[in-house]
C-alpha cells in the first residue's frame, strides 16, 4: 500500500478543460471517495492515475514514485471498472487469477490465492463459469476479487455499484467498506452518490467542474461545507439556502427579523454574508406568530414513513423541513418554521462559507 | 351504368378465390426467375452429370459412372490437390496479413481514413483486370519484374514459365486481391469489441503481446472463423484470374478444379463428366461450410 498524490494535474480535451489543476493527497491506507455530479471529471481523474489517459500537465505520485509517464502495468494499481470489464473468454477463476498469472506466479500458489479471495467474496462456487453466465451482482464480486487478489499500491474504483439494483447496492456498499477496512488498502472510490461517499469513506473529496471543492471527513463535509456547492450537493434533501440581510441588531430573512448572538452577528457582518444555509433537520415547523419564526405556507407534504418532509414557501424562497411522522397539514395552510441560528452557516457573495455552524461541542 | 360496372368488378375482386391467390400471383414473377436461373440449371446440371455427351448430344445414360470415374482420374485428383494447396496458402496469408493490417488500422493517427480506403481498393477491381495487370508484371520479356531486374543489372525474370513460381505468383495475386476483404471484416470485428476489458488487462499488468494473445485473439475467434470460411468457399471457385494469368499452366501447375472442369467441358467436350465434377466440388464446398458453421457454434458455446 502507498499514498497517492495528484500534483497540479490538468486535463484538456481540445478546448474542454476537464480537470483544472487538481491537487489531491491521499495518505497511505485511506479510503477516499471522489464525489461529484456526473461530468465533473471524476472518471478522468481516476483514469489518469491508472495511466489509461495522460494528463495535459501536472504530476502523479504513487508512494515516492513519480508515475506520470509510466505505463498502466508499471504503476502497481488495481482497478474496478463501472462496467466490471471482465474478460469474456475466460472463466471466473481465470479472470481473478489473471493479474497473478501475468506476473508469472506458479500455478499452485495462484490457485490457492484465487480460492482464498473467492471465499472472501463468496464466489467459490462460480469459478468455472464465464462472465456472461453471471448476474450483475456476481460480476461485481468477480471484478472486486480480481482487484484484491494482488496486493497493489492502491485500489481505484469507478462507480462500482452504479449498475446494481438498489437493494444489492446497499449490501455491496457495506461489503466493500468492510473489505477495504480489512485490507487497509489505499482506495480511490469514485461516485456521484453522496450517500455512498458519506457512508463508506474516511475522507470525501468533492469535485465540481473539474475542480476540487473540499476534502474532509464525511462529518465535516456534511456539517462544515466549504462552499455553497458542497452544502447543496451533499445532503438529501439538500441544505436550504435563503438570502439574508444584515441589520443593526440582527439579521432578517425575507423581511422577518431573526435574533442572533452578538459574536455571530459580528462575524457575519465582518464577512459580509449574503445567504444563510440550514439543513432540513435543523429546522422545525411551528405556528405562525411564534418568536423568531419565519411565516410561510405549506407547498407540499411528503410522508417518508419514519418522518415527514414539509416543503414550505417562505418570503425568500422554498425550504424543506423535516417534521415528525405524525405531521398533518393541508397544502396552502399557513405555517411557520423555526431554527436555532447556531446551526446555520452563512455564505458570502463569492459562495464560500464565511461563518460555519457552531459545533455541538460548542466551538 | 358505368357505375354499376365498376361496382360489380370491385365485388368480384374481393371474392374469396382471389384473396387466396393474390399472394402467389404477386410472388410468381420472382419465383419464376429463381426457378429459371437457379433451380433449373442446377437440376439440368445434375441430370447432365449422369450422361455421356458427344458433340453436344447425349449418347449414353451412365448413372453414377461419371462420379466414380472422377476418383480414379489422376488429372482431377491433381487439380483437386492444387486447389487445396492454393486455397490453404492464400487464405492463410490473407488471414494473417488482414489481421495485422486491421490491428494496425485500429489506432487513430493522421491519414488513417485515407489509408483504410486505399487498403480496400484491390478488392473492388474486377478480377480479370487484376489478372491482366499481374500478367504485365510477371511477363518475362517486357514485364515489370524483368524491367526492375535488368535495371539492377540482372537478367529476365521467369515467373509464369516455371511451375513453382507460377503457382506462387497466383497465390500472390490472390493474396493481393483478397486480403482487403479479410482486413475489412476483421477491422469491423475489432472495432465492435468492448474496450473496457482491454483497459482492465493493461492495468492488471499485460503488455501488448499478452493483451493480443489473451484478449484480442480469443475474442476475435468467431469473426476470424467466419472470415476464413467465407474466403475459403470463395477461393475454391477461383477461375477468372487463373484463366487470364496461366490457363492452368505451365503443365498442370496452376490447374485448379475450376480450370480442369472448364477444360473438360469446353476443350474436351465431356459435358457430362464436367457436370459431375462441378457437382462434386459443390458438395465438397457445402460440406466444408457446414463443418465450419458447426465449428463456429462450438466455439460460440464454449
Ligand atoms: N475521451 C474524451 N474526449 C473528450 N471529452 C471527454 C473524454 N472523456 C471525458 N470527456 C469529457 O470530460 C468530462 C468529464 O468526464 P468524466 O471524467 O467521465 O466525468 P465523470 O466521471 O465525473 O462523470 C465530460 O464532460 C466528458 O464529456
Ligand atoms: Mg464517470
Amino acid at each position: 500500500m502507498s499514498s497517492v498524490l495528484y500534483q497540479s494535474v490538468v486535463k484538456n480535451y481540445g478546448a474542454l478543460n476537464v480537470l483544472r489543476s487538481l491537487d489531491l493527497a491521499v495518505p497511505d491506507h485511506m479510503f477516499l471517495a471522489l464525489l461529484g455530479p456526473s461530468g465533473c471529471g471524476k472518471t478522468t481523474a481516476l483514469r489518469i492515475l491508472a495511466g489509461l489517459d495522460m494528463p495535459s500537465a501536472g504530476k502523479l505520485f504513487i508512494g515516492e514514485r513519480d508515475v506520470t509517464r509510466l505505463q498502466p502495468r508499471d504503476r502497481d494499481i488495481a482497478m474496478v471498472f463501472q462496467s466490471y470489464a471482465l474478460y469474456p473468454q475466460m472463466t471466473v477463476g481465470e479472470n481473478i487469477g489473471y493479474p497473478l498469472w501475468i506476473r508469472g506466479m506458479p500455478d499452485a500458489e495462484r490457485r490457492a490465492k484465487i480460492d482464498e479471495v473467492a471465499a472472501v467474496l463468496e464466489i467459490g462456487h462460480l469459478l468455472d463459469r464465464r462472465p456472461r453466465q453471471l448476474s450483475g451482482g456476481q460480476r461485481q464480486r468477480v471484478a472486486l476479487a480480481r482487484a484484491i487478489v494482488r496486493d497493489p499500491a492502491a485500489f481505484l474504483m469507478d462507480e462500482p455499484l452504479s449498475n446494481l439494483d438498489a437493494r444489492l447496492r446497499l449490501t455491496m456498499r457495506g461489503e466493500i467498506k468492510r473489505l477495504c477496512q480489512r485490507l487497509g488498502a489505499t482506495t480511490l472510490y469514485v461516485t456521484h452518490d453522496q450517500v455512498e461517499a458519506l457512508t463508506m469513506a474516511d475522507f470525501v473529496a468533492v469535485m465540481h467542474g473539474g475542480e476540487l471543492q473540499q476534502m474532509a471527513p464525511p462529518a465535516d463535509i456534511y456539517d462544515r461545507p466549504a462552499n455553497r456547492f458542497v452544502a447543496t450537493f451533499v445532503g438529501n434533501p439538500p441544505m436550504n439556502i435563503l438570502p439574508v440581510t444584515l441589520a443593526e441588531q440582527g439579521i432578517a430573512i425575507g423581511g422577518t427579523p431573526v435574533a442572533i448572538p452578538a459574536a455571530r452577528l459580528a462575524a457575519c457582518r465582518a464577512a459580509q454574508v449574503v445567504e444563510i444555509g440550514l439543513r432540513p433537520e435543523d429546522m422545525s415547523v411551528s405556528v405562525p406568530g411564534a418568536p423568531n419564526a419565519l411565516p410561510g405556507e405549506i407547498y407540499v407534504v411528503e410522508p417518508m414513513g419514519n418522518e415527514t418532509l414539509v416543503n414550505v414557501r417562505l418570503g425568500g424562497g422554498n425550504v424543506s423541513v423535516r417534521a415528525g411522522r405524525d405531521f398533518r397539514g393541508a397544502v396552502g395552510a399557513n405555517i411557520a418554521v423555526t431554527f436555532d441560528v447556531s446551526n446555520a452557516c452563512f455564505f458570502n457573495s463569492a459562495g464560500l462559507t464565511a461563518v460555519h455552524r457552531v459545533n455541538s461541542d460548542g466551538e | 351504368m358505368a357505375n354499376s360496372g365498376t361496382q360489380s368488378r370491385k365485388y368480384r375482386l374481393q371474392g374469396a378465390g382471389l384473396d387466396l391467390a393474390l399472394p402467389y400471383l404477386m410472388l410468381a414473377p420472382g419465383l419464376l426467375i429463381v426457378l429459371g436461373v437457379l433451380v433449373y440449371p442446377l437440376w439440368d446440371g445434375l441430370r447432365a452429370s449422369t450422361k455421356v455427351y458427344r458433340y453436344g448430344s447425349v449418347v449414353a445414360d451412365v448413372g453414377m459412372q461419371n462420379y466414380i470415374k472422377l476418383w480414379s482420374d489422376p488429372q482431377f485428383l491433381n487439380s483437386l490437390w492444387v486447389t487445396v494447396e492454393f486455397v490453404a496458402l492464400s487464405v492463410t496469408f490473407e488471414a494473417i496479413l488482414g489481421f495485422a493490417l486491421a490491428l494496425f488500422c485500429l489506432r487513430e493517427f493522421r491519414g488513417i481514413r485515407l489509408l483504410r480506403t486505399i487498403l480496400i481498393i484491390p478488392m473492388v477491381i474486377t478480377p480479370v483486370v487484376v489478372a491482366i495487370v499481374f500478367r504485365l508484371i510477371y511477363a518475362s520479356d517486357a514485364g515489370m519484374l524483368t524491367a526492375i531486374s535488368e535495371w539492377m543489372g540482372g537478367g529476365q525474370v521467369q515467373i509464369l514459365g516455371s511451375p513453382v513460381k507460377a503457382f506462387i505468383g497466383l497465390v500472390v495475386l490472390d493474396v493481393w486481391e483478397w486480403t482487403p476483404l479479410m482486413f475489412l471484416i476483421l477491422l469491423a470485428g475489432l472495432q465492435s469489441l468492448p474496450h473496457e476489458p482491454f483497459e482492465a488487462a493493461r492495468v492488471d499488468g499485460a503488455g501488448n503481446w499478452r493483451v493480443f494473445a489473451d484478449l484480442t485473439f480469443p475474442m476475435m475467434r468467431p469473426v476470424l472463423a467466419i472470415a476464413i470460411v467465407l474466403r475459403t468457399i470463395d477461393a475454391f471457385g477461383t477461375f477468372d484470374q487463373v484463366f487470364v494469368l496461366t490457363r492452368g499452366g505451365p503443365g498442370e501447375a496452376t490447374r485448379l478444379v475450376s480450370i480442369y472442369g472448364y477444360d473438360t467441358a469446353f476443350k474436351f467436350q465431356q459435358t457430362g463428366y464436367a457436370a459431375a465434377l462441378f457437382v462434386t466440388i459443390g458438395l465438397v464446398v457445402l460440406a466444408l461450410a457446414f463443418s465450419a458453421v458447426r465449428l463456429l457454434r462450438r466455439v460460440d458455446a464454449s
